[in-house]
């Protein structure tokens, strides 16, 4: 239960099950507390990705280097949800009263799992810079209402709002020169990500 | 599906799966029925059925996002 299951959509040398699209998005939808497990296959029961996992770029970083471990690395880019705020909800409002506890400190965990992950790639990609990228939204969410689904425009509010930030504006004026011009740097299976990380 | 695309269908997919938590949440506290049922209706408007593989074959290149 703990090793990640792929569900890919090319060809790969790795067993996979024969799986449909539905099936796939509903396996990797099934946080624990949210919604009960899918059994795909030989009734092989599928949770997401859970702690460790909720951030896959070390999961990608290794696939990867599977496929292309030869070629030189040119950028990693990593988006997040902008759910580090989006969770904090830090009075009780009306998502604590239809979310149970749980649900909420499921959301906590799984924000603090990325920001962990993130952290580790920072570490790893210190030999490489400008080579890994992680764009989050992490302000200004924190007084949503998640039980509005017409919050989105909202959502796109915080969004333009950050990438307006200058800093931000910067990277990713970077990224979008590094994406379409690669430089030669390391190759993907020199970066060392495989073997155990947690 | 391009992004406006999964934006829109995202909309749809929250309002019908979160707006009503199982009254009795025994194995998680939503219905995965909703959830199942909002999946198979994107896939089948996508890729006209519900029921589409996921693996690509080599000549496809449609983006499954």
């Amino acid at each position: 239960m703990n090793i990640p299951m792929l569900f890919r959509s090319y060809e790969s040398r790795e067993v996979q099950p024969r799986c449909k699209i539905w099936e796939a998005a509903r396996a990797t939808s099934a946080a624990p507390t949210f919604f009960k497990r899918i059994e795909i296959g030989r009734a092989q029961p599928f949770v997401d990705g859970g702690i460790g996992r909720n951030n896959p770029s070390w999961v990608v970083l290794d696939e990867a280097s599977t496929l292309f471990g030869a070629r030189p690395i040119g950028c990693l880019v990593s988006i997040g949800t902008g759910q580090v705020e989006a969770v904090g909800i830090k009075r009780p409002g009306f998502f604590h009263q239809i979310a149970p506890t749980d649900v909420v400190d499921a959301l906590r965990a799984i924000a603090t799992d990325c920001e962990d992950t993130h952290e580790r790639m920072q570490r790893l990609f210190t030999q490489l810079p400008r080579t890994y990228f992680r764009l989050n939204v992490d302000q200004g969410m924190q007084r949503m209402k998640p039980s509005e689904w017409e919050i989105l425009s909202r959502v796109e509010a915080h969004t333009a709002q950050y990438l307006r930030r200058n800093e931000i504006d910067e990277k990713m004026a970077l990224l979008g020169r590094i994406i379409t011009v690669p430089k030669a740097g390391l190759r993907i299976e020199q970066l060392g990500t495989k073997g155990p990380k947690f | 599906m391009d992004v406006d695309t999964a934006i829109k269908h995202y909309v749809i997919m929250v309002k019908d799966v979160f707006s009503h938590p199982k009254g009795r949440p025994g194995d998680g506290k939503f219905k995965a029925t909703k959830l199942e049922a909002a999946i198979k209706s994107i896939v089948r408007e996508v890729t006209g059925s519900s029921e589409s593989l996921l693996l690509e074959r080599n000549d496809s290149t449609s983006c499954r996002t």
